[in-house]
């Protein structure tokens, strides 16, 4: 589904290096955690992957369901079923959800040769979409992110998530900011979005989401790289000791 | 008549005219004439040096020729408001040329301003060119001085007009030169809303010169939409003077979408206590157009409320200028004043000049001001793109939903309608 070949990204404005040839291989309905301390990298790399603007690409290739995913723009790239849940919703003041929702879901079906949506069609699949993360259903009128809390900012992401259908979703700290409750509304919308022809990169700085969402592998993000994998159990690990362990070996290995 | 709207032949032409000119409400309108000439004289068009037209050189615009001309003809274009359910009325060279719809109403007057100076005298002998402030502006000097005639409205006492009087300004001269002029009063207790549309006519290099005053008796409340979409060599010049008494409450929401060189001069005089003054505006220029809105919020009197807010669009060669001033004299203590004026640039040969001022001499009041120019947002426009709408649809999006927080506020059924279709024509192209 999604295979990154060493990756090194710098920041356009200043040239300096965030990602050091990051390698990573998603396969078909994993679900994959990227865990790091702060400033490791990881929010870089979903940006990088969703296409933000900033960003020099001097060394690799990302390669998404066969195609080259750094050559695509970046709505061509959520159409083709690239998805990503913001760390940061934007506010969009003026812009209703259900405008919002009709706008993206059309534009996405249209890409991928499925016939529009009539309006009571897509009426039933935003209420039966916002359900699944217990999202009210007059939220439609709401405009997008307005006034939102910031669970409610997070199970807007997810709420996206399941209306878009991508083939893979990055969660960028789906879990900060969010109470025990909320983080478990969440992470039950993701479950139910699993499915075999579906992957998940989810990027954390906390094991605790991964206690909800359970991972195929969990990656440690240290210094642009990737410095290990392993299982779900690497998580708990980690969340033991903390990720001055791996930084020593990292630097050790440089 | 050919006529060159050099100052002095416009002043040797008033001296010529004056004398022709049926004198309305006896003497004392003559005399309010002889006083606009002379301001006009003194001040002259806006030049280089004119402090408040810095921004939007008018020289070349006012030396063109134009036809001067109120010649009443009768048109017979499609409105675009014309399904409003409401008094519809409509002009051509500014003059008024329907009657008012039979039993449109009881406690209302319509009529030519000319009618009105013999059946409604002691009205025009009373108001007339009595709001306007006639060193604010030289073209509102000009108009006063030359005002033929126009539009009056008198709401009666305690009289709520449940539905809107529409008036259709939709003909001019090719290259014609009007001054039309509007009178509003609206008396004690008595509610009106008003809607005005400007629409796009092709009539060469025209020139209007309008000038509306309105009055806002104790406790009446007028809600006012002016709609501009002249056609892009059209020069229009519109003096607003609202006079608000105790308690009243005006609203206008001025639209330009349309026109070469536009200048709103909006000015308001909430002269008693407990007024509320709401003045919202927004504009879109493209291609050279010039758009230029001036307000005056003259607090004068205490424990008033004024909320101001104007949002502006550019694009390709088109400049916006917005220039806000609140006065709050000494007795206007326990004012309530707000602005807030937001441009959106979208091509580098684009300009915006806004300026708000706030002059404060009372001390015991709560004003503020805020004035933001920007491109749109690229957080906002990744976001939308990262959910797979194009970046053209995007921008679209963006763009209407920050016209539509002014055109939200108009609450009058159809005006809104009509103002998103637009801005949904408009800005598609621009986006």
């Amino acid at each position: 589904m999604l295979e990154i070949n060493n990756l090194h990204v710098s920041i356009e404005e200043d040239g300096t290096e965030i990602l050091k040839g990051l390698n990573l291989k998603i396969g078909a309905g994993e679900v994959h955690a990227i865990m790091g301390p702060n400033g490791s990298g990881k929010s870089t790399l979903a940006s990088v992957l969703a296409g933000k603007d900033g960003y020099e690409i001097t060394e690799g290739s990302v390669s998404f369901d066969g195609m080259d995913l750094l050559e695509l723009d970046a709505d061509v790239r959520a159409r083709e079923g690239l998805f990503l849940a913001f760390q940061y919703p934007i506010e969009l003041p003026g812009v209703s959800m259900s405008n919002f929702l009709k706008q993206a879901v059309s534009s996405v079906r249209e890409h991928r040769g499925l016939d529009p949506l009539s309006a009571g069609d897509l009426l039933k699949m935003m209420k039966e979409k916002a359900a699944l993360v217990h999202l009210d259903p007059s939220l439609k009128t709401r405009a997008v992110n307005e006034g939102f809390s910031g669970g409610e900012k997070k199970r807007n992401e997810i709420y996206q998530l399941a209306m878009l259908d991508p083939k893979l979703a990055i969660l960028d700290e789906t879990d900060s900011g969010l109470d025990i409750d909320a983080l478990r509304i969440v992470a039950d919308g993701v479950n139910t979005l699993r499915s075999p022809d579906r992957s998940f990169l989810v990027i954390t700085h906390y094991q605790r989401l991964l206690d909800y969402i359970v991972p195929d592998f969990v990656h440690v993000l240290v210094g642009g790289k990737i410095v290990m994998t392993g299982g779900k159990e690497l998580a708990l690990e980690l969340e033991e000791k903390g990720y001055d362990w791996i930084k020593g070996d990292a630097s050790l290995a440089v | 008549m050919e006529m060159k709207t050099n100052e002095s032949l416009l002043i040797e032409q008033f001296d010529k005219q004056i004398g022709l000119i049926a004198s309305e409400s006896g003497s004392s309108g003559t005399n309010r004439r002889r006083q606009a000439i002379k301001a006009f004289a003194d001040a002259g068009f806006p030049g280089k040096k004119s402090e408040s037209y810095k921004y939007t050189p008018v020289t070349k615009w006012v030396n063109s020729h134009f036809k001067n001309s109120s010649l009443r003809i009768q048109t017979t274009t499609k409105s675009a408001f014309e399904h409003i359910d409401g008094i519809h009325l409509r002009t051509a060279n500014g003059q008024l040329i329907s009657t008012a719809p039979e039993g449109y109403g009881e406690g209302l007057t319509i009529s030519s301003l000319v009618e009105a100076s013999s059946s409604n005298s002691d009205v025009i002998g009373q108001y007339l060119s009595t709001a306007v402030v006639l060193e604010r502006d030289p073209f509102s000097a000009l108009a006063t001085a030359f005002a033929e005639d126009g539009v009056f409205i008198h709401v009666h006492s305690g009289v709520d007009l449940k539905s809107p009087i529409v008036i259709h300004h939709d003909a001019l001269f090719e290259n014609g030169f009007v001054q039309p002029r509007i009178l509003i009063v609206a008396e004690k207790g008595s509610k009106v809303e008003i809607v005005e549309h400007f629409s796009h006519v092709e009539a060469g290099s025209s020139f209007e010169n309008r000038v509306v005053e309105v009055f806002v008796a104790e406790e009446a409340e007028v809600d006012h939409v002016a709609v501009i979409e002249r056609d892009s060599a059209a020069l229009f010049v519109n003096g607003l003077f609202v006079h608000q008494a105790e308690k009243s409450k005006f609203r206008t929401n001025t639209i330009t979408l349309g026109g070469g060189l536009v200048r709103n001069n909006l000015n308001f005089l909430p002269d008693a206590e407990e007024c509320e003054t709401h003045l919202h505006g927004l504009y879109v220029a493209k291609g050279k157009m010039h758009i230029d809105n001036h307000t005056l919020v003259d607090h004068a009197k205490p424990n008033c409320f004024s909320n101001e807010m104007f949002k502006g669009i550019v694009t390709d060669e088109a400049t916006g200028v917005f220039n806000g001033k609140v006065l709050v004299r000494q007795d206007a203590q326990k004012t309530n004043a707000y602005q807030s004026s937001k441009s959106i640039v979208l091509d580098r040969n684009a300009q915006i000049y806004a300026k708000p001022e706030l002059e404060i001499y009372a001390d015991d009041v709560k004003c503020s001001h805020g004035a933001t120019t920007g491109e749109l947002d690229e957080d906002a426009l990744f976001y939308l793109r990262t959910r797979g709408i194009k970046p053209e649809a995007a921008k679209l999006m963006l763009l209407e939903a920050f016209a539509r927080d002014v055109v939200d506020l108009i609450d009058i059924d159809g005006v809104q309608e009509y103002l998103y279709r637009r801005l949904h024509e408009i800005l598609t192209v621009s986006a």
